[in-house]
Formats: C-alpha cells, sequence, structure tokens
C-alpha cells in the first residue's frame, strides 16, 4: 500500500510541477525557449537556480516545461498501448482460432521486428499531408506516441490474453454461460475487471518505457524535435557535452529516473495489492 | 516428447511465414521510405547529370516496381544468392556475420550476467525480507536509468578518470576482447537485471509459501536444497519467457550501447543500412534478428514444456 | 545518489598516467568509418582520408590551395608545353594535357605505376555498365594517349583553367583489377580487389598500405615497402573510427587515441571546450576549411521571394556572435559561398553585419508590418512565417537554429523549425526542393571552384531534370548565369578576378541562401607529433603524411 501511494504521490508531485511551469516562469522572469548566448551552461544562480543549458536557457523551467512533454507522451503512449492491448488480447482469447493465431503471430513479429525502420519512416513523414500542421510540437509527441503504441500494445495484449483465457476457463464464467448471460455482458462484467490489475500494471511500467524509449529517441536524433524541451531530448543533447558540463546532464537524468522509480513504485503496489 | 513434437510442427510453420510477411512488410517500409541510393548518391556528387542518374537507377535497377524487386531479390534469396550490400562493397554476409558475433557476444554476456545477478538479487529478497527493500531499491534505479547515459559515465568513470578500461570501440588483431566487452555488458546487464530481479523475488516467494515447500521445510529440508531443487526450477519458468522476450528487443536495442561504445555489431549495422538505404543488408538483418528472436522464443517455451511438463497445449 | 557520486568523481583530475608508448606507431580517431575502399568509386570523407595515407594522385591542391604535383614531374601549362589548345573532331574548342609520371611510382608489390594503369582506370570509367557515380570527367576525356610509361595524355572536348589538375581520377593496377572488370563489368563495383582483397599490398602506391580491415571500427596502414619518397615516421598508422563525438573525446582522453583527425573530428564547439578544459594537455589546431554553412532559401515561397526580406533575415541574425559564444571565436563568419583564403574571394562585395534596426525598417519597407503576438503581418493579413529545416540529431545546427530563430522572432518573424533526418531530408526534402522555407546544411567545395552546380539556373533541380543539380533555391539570374559559363573559359587567373567579383557581388545582394560561416576543422594533437598540415579542402592532411614528425 505505502509503495502505490509513495509512487502516487511522486507522479503527482511531477505532474504538479509541469502544471506550475508558466507561473515559475513569471517568477523567474526568464524565458526558457529564448536563447542567451552569454548564459551557456551557467552555473546555478538565483536566476538560473539548475544552471543553465547550451544555448543559455534555464534549465530548471525548460525540466518544468519539458515534464508536460515527457509525462505526456508517456502517459498517453501507456494508455493508447493498454486500451488497444487488452482489447486485442481479449478478443484473442475469446474468439480463438484464427484470430487468436494471427493476432499473436502478428505479436510475435512485431516483437521480433526491429522498431527502426518504421521509426525512421514515420519520423520522414511530412504531417502537412495528413493535414497537420508542421513543426507543432502536439504533432511530434503525436507522433512519438504513435510509435510507442505500434509497439507497446504486444506486451499487453499478451498479458491479457493470458489472463482472459484463464478466466474464460473458469467454472463460474462456463456456468453464467450456461445461464444464457451475452457474451458482450460476459467480457465486460466477468472477464475485464479480472484483467484491471495486471495491465494497471503493465500501463504503469510502459509510461516509465516510454519516458526512456523517448529518450533513446531523442539520443539517435529522432526524438522530440527542438526547440520543444524534453527530458530525453534534454539529456540527450547535454550528452554530448558532459565533459563539459556534466550538471546540464544530470538534471534532465535525474527527473527521468525519479518519473521512472514512480511508475515503478506504483506498478508494485498494484501488483501487491492484487495478490 | 510428443507435446514438443507438435509445437515444433505447428510453431516453425508459422515462424517461416511470419518471416516472409516481415521481408514483404520491411521492403516496402524501407522502399517508401524517401530517397532511394541514387537521391544520396547525388547529393554527396554535385557532377552527376541528369543523364547519369538514369543510368545509376536502370544499373541499381530502380527504375523497376517496388514488388517486381521484391519478387527478385526473393528469388535470388531462394538461390543462395544473398547478394552485396551496397554501403560496403561486400557480400552482404561478409558484412552481417563478424556484426551478428559481435552483438550475440555482447548480448549474450549481458544476459548471463543480468540473469544472474537478477536472480541472485531476487533469491535474497526472498529469502531475507530484511534486505528485501535494499534489492528493490537497486532494481527500480537500474530499470530507471538511460542506458546512454549510464554508458558514458561509466566511461567517464572507468575509462577515462580511473583508466582501469578502453574506453570503446574493437580490440585490435592479437589484442584481448575481454576489456572492451566489460563497460558495455555491463551498460546493458545493469538495465536488464531489474526485471529478473523482480521476477525471480516474486517467483520465489510465491513458490517458498506453497504447500509442498512448507511441508518439505517442516520435514527439516535445508534452505538451501528447498531453493535449488524446489522454488527455482519452477521459479525458471517466468524467468525464461522473460529471456525470450527480450531477445529481440536486446539485439536491435544494443544500437545504443554500440554507439556510445562504438562497438560494430548488428544494431548499428541496422541503423546504418536503413538510414543508408542499402537494401540488401537491412532486410537481412532484419530477417536475421527476427529468426534469431523467434527462436529464442520457441526454445523458451520448449524449455519451460521440459521443466514443467504440467503445462498443456498452447 | 549515483547521479551525484558520478559528478563528483567526473571532477576529479584524469589520472591520464598512460604509459608512454613507443613511437613507432600512431592512432589516429575518426568520426566516419569508410565504407569501400574504391579509389575511383564514389566520394567519401572517411575513404579519401584513409587512402591519402595509401595511394597518391598525380596532381592535388596542398595547404596553399594551390594546384601541385604529388606524383607528376611538372605541372602541365601552356607556357610549357605540356598543355596545347586544339580543336576537337566535332569542332568544339579542346585541350590535350600531358602528364609526367615520376619514374620511381611504385605498387606496393614493388611493379611500377605505369601509363597503362591509367589506361585502365580511363577505360573503366568511361564504360556506362562500370557504374563509377561522377561520369563528367570521363564523358569530357575523349581519348587516352601514352608517349612510353610514364607519360600520360588525355585530349578533353573542353577547356577550363583548372586543366592541370588531374582530381579524383586516380590508376588503378592494371595488372590486377583488369582481368577482374572484363570478366564482369557490372559487378566490378563489388568484384574489384579493393573490396575484395583490400588489403592486397599491390594495391597501394603511397607511404602506406592497407595492412588490416575491421569493419566499422578500424584501419591498419602499414609501411608500404617499395615506397621510394621519404621515409614517413611510422611503422603503423592505426585508424580509430568513433562516431559519437562524446565517446571520441572519451577515447582521446582516455589515451586509445593519440590525435583526433580534424577533417573527420569533434565538433567545433566540443572541441573549444575539450580545449578549455585540458589546458595544454593536447594541441589544437584550428584549420578554415572549404564547408560552406549557410541556409538556402526556397525562392518559390512568397515571403522569401522578397529580396528585402532575405536581407533583412540576414540583417537579424548575430552571426558574429555566434560565433563568438559558440565557436570560441575559432570560425570566421561567411559573406558568400567563396571562402576568403580563395583566389576569387573579393572582399569588397556587400556585406550584412549585425543591424537589427535596418532589418526592421527593410521589413516595414517590404510590406511587413508588426502584428499580434510579435509576428510581422502584410497587407493581407497573412503572417511573416517559413518552415527551417536541418539535419536532425546535428547538435551544432539545431543550437544554431534555434539561435537563429530566436534572433529572427526579435525582429517580427517566425521561423518553425521542422527537423528531419538527414537521409530524409537530403535525399528527399532538400534534393527535391521540398523544403518550404529554409534548409540549413553546407557545401563541401574545393578551391577555386566555379560553383556552376549551386547557382546556375540550368541545375535548379526539377522532376524534368531527375532531380540532379543542386541549386536547390530555385536562383535564377541571367547575369549570374553568363558569368559562370565565362569563369571556366578564361584561362587567365587576372582576368578572372573581375568576373570573380562580378559574381559574388551579384549573389551576394540577392542572397538566394544566407551565408553563416566557413568552417573549421578542429585538429587535436599530442605534443609529441609535428609537421602534420591540414589543408581545409579534399586533398587531406593524411596525403603528406611524410611530413609528419615525432618531436
Amino acid at each position: 500500500m505505502t509503495r502505490l501511494r509513495l509512487g502516487l504521490t511522486l507522479l503527482a508531485l511531477m505532474a504538479l510541477a509541469a502544471s506550475v511551469a508558466p507561473w515559475a516562469q513569471q517568477w523567474l522572469g526568464t524565458d526558457p525557449f529564448a536563447p542567451d548566448l552569454f548564459a551557456r551552461y551557467a552555473e546555478p544562480s538565483a536566476e538560473h537556480p539548475l544552471g543553465a543549458d547550451e544555448l543559455g536557457r534555464d534549465l530548471l523551467l525548460r525540466l518544468l516545461y519539458g515534464a508536460r512533454v515527457s509525462l505526456g507522451v508517456g502517459l498517453a503512449a501507456a494508455l493508447a498501448a493498454s486500451v488497444l492491448g487488452t482489447a486485442l488480447g481479449v478478443l484473442a482469447a475469446w474468439k480463438g482460432g484464427w484470430v487468436d493465431a494471427v493476432l499473436m503471430r502478428l505479436a510475435d513479429g512485431l516483437l521480433a521486428l526491429p522498431a527502426l525502420p518504421i521509426l525512421v519512416l514515420l519520423a520522414a513523414m511530412d504531417p502537412a499531408k495528413l493535414g497537420l500542421p508542421r513543426g507543432d510540437a502536439m504533432v511530434d509527441m503525436l507522433r512519438i506516441v504513435v510509435i510507442l503504441v505500434v509497439f507497446g500494445w504486444v506486451g499487453v495484449a499478451r498479458l491479457a490474453r493470458a489472463g482472459a483465457l484463464s478466466l474464460l476457463a473458469t467454472d463460474y464464467v462456463r456456468a453464467a454461460r450456461a445461464l444464457g448471460v451475452t457474451e458482450a455482458r460476459l467480457l465486460w462484467r466477468h472477464v475485464l475487471p479480472g484483467l484491471a490489475a495486471p495491465v494497471a500494471v503493465a500501463c504503469a511500467l510502459a509510461v516509465a518505457g516510454a519516458i526512456l524509449t523517448e529518450s533513446v529517441l531523442s539520443f539517435l536524433g529522432l526524438g522530440i524535435q527542438p526547440p520543444t524541451p524534453s527530458w530525453g531530448n534534454m539529456l540527450a543533447n547535454a550528452q554530448e557535452a558532459v565533459f563539459a558540463a556534466p550538471l546540464a546532464a544530470l538534471w534532465p537524468g535525474l527527473a527521468i529516473l525519479i518519473a521512472i522509480v514512480g511508475c515503478a513504485l506504483v506498478a508494485d503496489g498494484v501488483a501487491r495489492r492484487g495478490q | 516428447m510428443a507435446g514438443a513434437l507438435n509445437l515444433l510442427l505447428w510453431r516453425l510453420p508459422q515462424i517461416a511465414l511470419t518471416l516472409v510477411l516481415l521481408s514483404l512488410a520491411a521492403w516496402f517500409a524501407i522502399g517508401l521510405m524517401p530517397g532511394d541510393p541514387v537521391s544520396l548518391a547525388m547529393i554527396s556528387d554535385p557532377r552527376l547529370t541528369p543523364a547519369d542518374i538514369e543510368r545509376l537507377r536502370a544499373l541499381h535497377g530502380l527504375d523497376q516496381p517496388l514488388i517486381e524487386r521484391y519478387l527478385a531479390w526473393a528469388g535470388g534469396l531462394l538461390r543462395g544468392e544473398f547478394g552485396y550490400s551496397r554501403l560496403f562493397a561486400q557480400p552482404v554476409w561478409r558484412v552481417l556475420w563478424p556484426a551478428l558475433l559481435s552483438t550475440l557476444a555482447l548480448v549474450g554476456s549481458a544476459v548471463l550476467l543480468a540473469a544472474t545477478l537478477g536472480v541472485a538479487l531476487g533469491a535474497l529478497a526472498a529469502l531475507r525480507p530484511r534486505a528485501a527493500p535494499l534489492v528493490d531499491a537497486v532494481a527500480l534505479l537500474a530499470q530507471a536509468v538511460p542506458a546512454f547515459w549510464l554508458g558514458i559515465l561509466l566511461i567517464i568513470l572507468f575509462a577515462v578518470n580511473l583508466g582501469w578500461l578502453p574506453a570503446g570501440g574493437a580490440p585490435d588483431a592479437g589484442q584481448s576482447a575481454l576489456p572492451f566487452l566489460v563497460l558495455p555488458v555491463v551498460t546493458i546487464a545493469f538495465g536488464q537485471m531489474a526485471a529478473y530481479a523482480r521476477h525471480a523475488a516474486a517467483a520465489l516467494s510465491a513458490e517458498l509459501s506453497r504447500p509442498h515447500i512448507t511441508s518439505a521445510r517442516a520435514r527439516g529440508a535445508g534452505e538451501r536444497r528447498l531453493i535449488w531443487r524446489h522454488a527455482l526450477p519452477n521459479a525458471a519458468v517466468p524467468l525464461l519467457t522473460l529471456l525470450a522476450l527480450d531477445a529481440g528487443s536486446l539485439v536491435s536495442g544494443a544500437l545504443v550501447t554500440e554507439t556510445v561504445f562504438a562497438r560494430p555489431g548488428m544494431g548499428k549495422l541496422l541503423y546504418d543500412a536503413v538510414m543508408g538505404n542499402d537494401y540488401n543488408l537491412a532486410l537481412l538483418a532484419l530477417l536475421l534478428v527476427a529468426l534469431v528472436t523467434m527462436l529464442a522464443t520457441l526454445l523458451a517455451d520448449l524449455a519451460q514444456r521440459w521443466i514443467d511438463p504440467r503445462l498443456g497445449e498452447r | 545518489m549515483r547521479h551525484l557520486l558520478a559528478a563528483l568523481l567526473l571532477l576529479l583530475p584524469p589520472l591520464a598516467a598512460t604509459a608512454q608508448p613507443s613511437r613507432d606507431s600512431l592512432t589516429i580517431g575518426l568520426s566516419q568509418y569508410p565504407s569501400n575502399f574504391h579509389p575511383n568509386i564514389e566520394n567519401m570523407a572517411a575513404k579519401a582520408y584513409a587512402l591519402g595515407f595509401a595511394l597518391h594522385p598525380v596532381t592535388a591542391y596542398d595547404a596553399e590551395w594551390k594546384q601541385v604535383c604529388i606524383a607528376c614531374t611538372r605541372l602541365p601549362s601552356l607556357e610549357n608545353g605540356d598543355a596545347t589548345l586544339e580543336t576537337t573532331p566535332d569542332g568544339k574548342p579542346g585541350i590535350r594535357v600531358t602528364w609526367q609520371l615520376r619514374q620511381d611510382w611504385k605498387w606496393g608489390d614493388g611493379t611500377p605505376v605505369t601509363a597503362e594503369d591509367f589506361r585502365f582506370a580511363w577505360e573503366a570509367g568511361r564504360a556506362f555498365e562500370t557504374g563509377f557515380g561522377p561520369a563528367e570527367f570521363y564523358r569530357s576525356a575523349y581519348a587516352f594517349e601514352s608517349g612510353g610509361p610514364h607519360s600520360i595524355t588525355l585530349r578533353f572536348d573542353k577547356v577550363t583553367y583548372d586543366y592541370a589538375g588531374l582530381g579524383q581520377f586516380q590508376p588503378l593496377p592494371a595488372r590486377i583489377e583488369r582481368p577482374i572488370w572484363e570478366a564482369d563489368k557490372a559487378g566490378y563495383r563489388v568484384r574489384s580487389a579493393y573490396e575484395t582483397d583490400t588489403t592486397n599490398p599491390a594495391l597501394y602506391n603511397g607511404p602506406y598500405r592497407i595492412a588490416a580491415v575491421q569493419p566499422g571500427a578500424g584501419v591498419t596502414l602499414e609501411r608500404n615497402p617499395h615506397w621510394s619518397g621519404p621515409a614517413p615516421a611510422f611503422n603503423r598508422i592505426q585508424l580509430r573510427m568513433v562516431e559519437n563525438s562524446a565517446a571520441l573525446e572519451a577515447q582521446l582522453l582516455s589515451g586509445q587515441v593519440d590525435m583526433i583527425a580534424g577533417e573527420l573530428g569533434l565538433p567545433l564547439e566540443q572541441a573549444t571546450a575539450l580545449q578549455r578544459r585540458t589546458g595544454d594537455r593536447f594541441r589544437f589546431h584550428y584549420n578554415p576549411g572549404l564547408t560552406y554553412e549557410h541556409i538556402d532559401l526556397n525562392l518559390e515561397n512568397p515571403v522569401l521571394a522578397d529580396r528585402r526580406v532575405r536581407q533583412a533575415l540576414l540583417l537579424a541574425a548575430d552571426r558574429a556572435q555566434i560565433v563568438a559564444r559558440l565557436f570560441g571565436g575559432r570560425q570566421e563568419v561567411a559573406h558568400g559561398g567563396i571562402h576568403p583564403r580563395d583566389a576569387g574571394f573579393d572582399p569588397a562585395i556587400p556585406q550584412y553585419p549585425f543591424d537589427p534596426a535596418r532589418a526592421r525598417a527593410l521589413l516595414d519597407e517590404a510590406g511587413w508590418k508588426p502584428g499580434a503576438g510579435g509576428i510581422r503581418r502584410n497587407a493581407d493579413g497573412e503572417a511573416l512565417a517559413f518552415d527551417f529545416m536541418t539535419t536532425a540529431g546535428n547538435r551544432t545546427r539545431e543550437q544554431v537554429q534555434q539561435i537563429l530563430a530566436g534572433m529572427w522572432k526579435a525582429v517580427g518573424a517566425e521561423a518553425r523549425i521542422r527537423n528531419e533526418p538527414p537521409r530524409v531530408f537530403f535525399a528527399e526534402t532538400v534534393s527535391k526542393r521540398r523544403y518550404g522555407g529554409a534548409a540549413m546544411f553546407a557545401w563541401i567545395s574545393s578551391p577555386e571552384s566555379v560553383p556552376r552546380t549551386t547557382l546556375h539556373s540550368d541545375e535548379i533541380a526539377t522532376a524534368a531534370r531527375n532531380w540532379s543539380g543542386q541549386n536547390y533555391t530555385g536562383y535564377r539570374d541571367a547575369e549570374v548565369d553568363r558569368l559562370i559559363e565565362a569563369l571556366p573559359l578564361e584561362l587567365d587567373a587576372e582576368k578572372r578576378l573581375p568576373l570573380w567579383s562580378a559574381l559574388q557581388r551579384r549573389v551576394a545582394t540577392d542572397l538566394p541562401a544566407l551565408p553563416l560561416w566557413h568552417r573549421s576543422d578542429a585538429h587535436v594533437w599530442p605534443h609529441w607529433l609535428e609537421g602534420v598540415m591540414p589543408t581545409g579542402h579534399q586533398n587531406y592532411s593524411s596525403l603528406w603524411v611524410t611530413q609528419w614528425r615525432v618531436r
């Protein structure tokens, strides 16, 4: 129980920090989006509590704004992957037969498929062709979310399928069926609730995974594009100058670490509660 | 055993079919990506004339539709002609083979280290409840650190400041490969360790509370014997699944570690092949990684059955 | 906690007590791997650097950017009679040029380099099926003649002032390569001994030969026993390829590499930071080079089609400040595509020092009035905004891009950043002119090179031309076309100067592309190494390895 509470507290604090970014900006009076060449890698000071980055922008404020992107991407990707994964997993378990075979082989294929070509493909897509504005941070985030969901639903689906299979095989469900309960109601009332705990665990871990993956994508130059800050691209940018300014890499690394610890604690807490 | 044979008969064709579909999907994915090999040549050479470009397109067969090129490629593959890498001007196998070996050495050692450390930590947590929070904390930390960041920290610490180990690269002829393996292996293993520790701890404590263990304990069996003979084999099933699921992502995920440590390997090769539009190389590398993963999954399934024959069909 | 600990450890002084190694070998760090080794197929910086140790061209540009003989005895000229103007069989003005080769020039197996090796290289290049990339040289050199084993003559169907140079055209060992080529011309590219038998000494004619190759990781060079020129200082040169620049820096600091080649080394801002931190542990040399960073503006974009807007953008960009702050003042602001060290450079061309007031005035004049949100709008209410693209993952460019966007915003222009991976950016977006507004990248050129492919209106990339040509801005100017056509034909260097001036003035006024800077290469050497002469162009310092010395 305490784990769950601790994890939720950590995440809530981060979400809170993300939401106060504009006020923090007003209070500090610096613009985290405007480069200031005189403050490159500035040491922590009253003006820049955590120092400044490679373009002299305030690290604290960029971390706060970055939290919106990183947490947002993580949450959106994890939720979408969980919903999709649960739906497909339950479908596979319920239908069985060729539906099951096709879905699971698709899952195998995706697990086996190195994500890279698809990442590059998506990175190369012109959002304008889809009627989306260019150079918009939202579109960038959406792209990363899509990538993460394409590869993220598989794990959830396997979990959900295994869970649903064993639930569907219980005497209880059989009895309900015999009593003439409709299939939809059966899935909705008896199978899905039973899957809530494992899926919640997977979802919490997926948030963590998404935040990490976003940083790796940034490292490869395929992540959230500048000037929008995300923890991932802040860390990736700082690693290049890690010898000159280790502090600039320390903070985003720490933020990622805390967020993931928070997610893992939530996952752990839910899992224990389930037992 | 009949079950195992059935499984093989059922799964091997599936694997083959998945590979075929995968190759088709990947062929189109790479083919539809902007920039064919000739566009890339154009950029590096301003003196190419329109006629040159036409000539090069024809030479590379790029004037044919995608599907026909795929059929030609697949036909060659069936005849055992794997073709040449465009980027490296070498037969594909000559490029792929050393990279695969290097990556398997890296990932293999890393998984071994991660599983050993993870299971040890998990066992510690399961047996000594007082140590559990510490193990938890280590596992939490391990999974929370981005690999490239950890790699760079390790380089700074052990290669630059302490000078104990090489900062990366590959050994020259006659040099021992071992020192070059240490930091990258630790980088990958550290992150992987967390999952093993958690699963081992969970599985072990679940096993340890089961009736047959409690009764064995009541009969006075030693703790060590309990763990080794009774609990671990049963706990191994989920761990094996984990291992198999990780195989593919590990091989392609080695990219980051290979980049940070400037180690030639599959991850890097695949990335360069995709980025450089080297069809033959990218496709075969992709299929190879996919094959390795699916075989690993299959092996894990077989091993699970062998350990726990109770696992029924599917 | 781990982070804090690590951060503390970062501050520790490095032990750096790497044992004094024997100085008969040198390890060089590079940021790119030469993916293939054939000298005449494809151009690639890493290959040029590695082969510079092992293969000598006939002529090259030296560190003073003058054409010199490397493997010939004298540079052909009209004056000394080695070059003569003539008329081609189909009546065009042509030139016939003869190079006398060094008699003692040998392949690594002891056989001399002869005219036959050149004849083969020329034949292979001219053959359609061989698939050499740039065919223009081979097309133009329509006849090959030889007056003995150490003399070659080529006849060209056009006359240009740089006729004395043979450029990238190098001899190939005909004894080995000709049978391979004749057996399978289309497959020659992959069947050449340079790819199948890379360590064969008979393939190399420079001071070193390639002795071992570790794919993706390194190339080992050893002395060529049959080299007859001055002996190089090292028995072995090891090239190590490390793409990630932080990892490259780490290998330098840990003593795994002795030096970093400036031609393919650390980003400038990383090198200057390294120098600040390491003090005098290494020797740093910043060499101005012919890599021209600039921003191509898409002239089809209605916003950027107005010359006043383009000029205003350049005036509003404080390039001097960026150079001073980001690059430690180690490279110079460019005023155009022609490098200040180049013979044709004219210092009197229009320049655009930072002047936001004039930028605002120009924008006002062009009809862009200050509007809501600080972004200017025209009479139709359209915003002064355009896409600004560059290569994703190139941190230097991404930094510059954000700084420039900030500076432009200050005068009311909005640059929307949209980046793509290099492969997509170059092979599709830029080369097919699909970048909507501005595209930042670099051109690599050679000394005294006429910017025909980037500025002539015939070189505008279109579907009809298979997207060849590098005039990506869509710049079209009859006078510029005329100058570009006249320049190569003028053989008198003095008389070329006014043409160069006129060309630069015209382009600097029209600004189809915004000049940023000519990149400097950051060379990092150990103190015990002397004599490395960076050139700043495509004939890299490795060509002059025999001058490298241990102190």
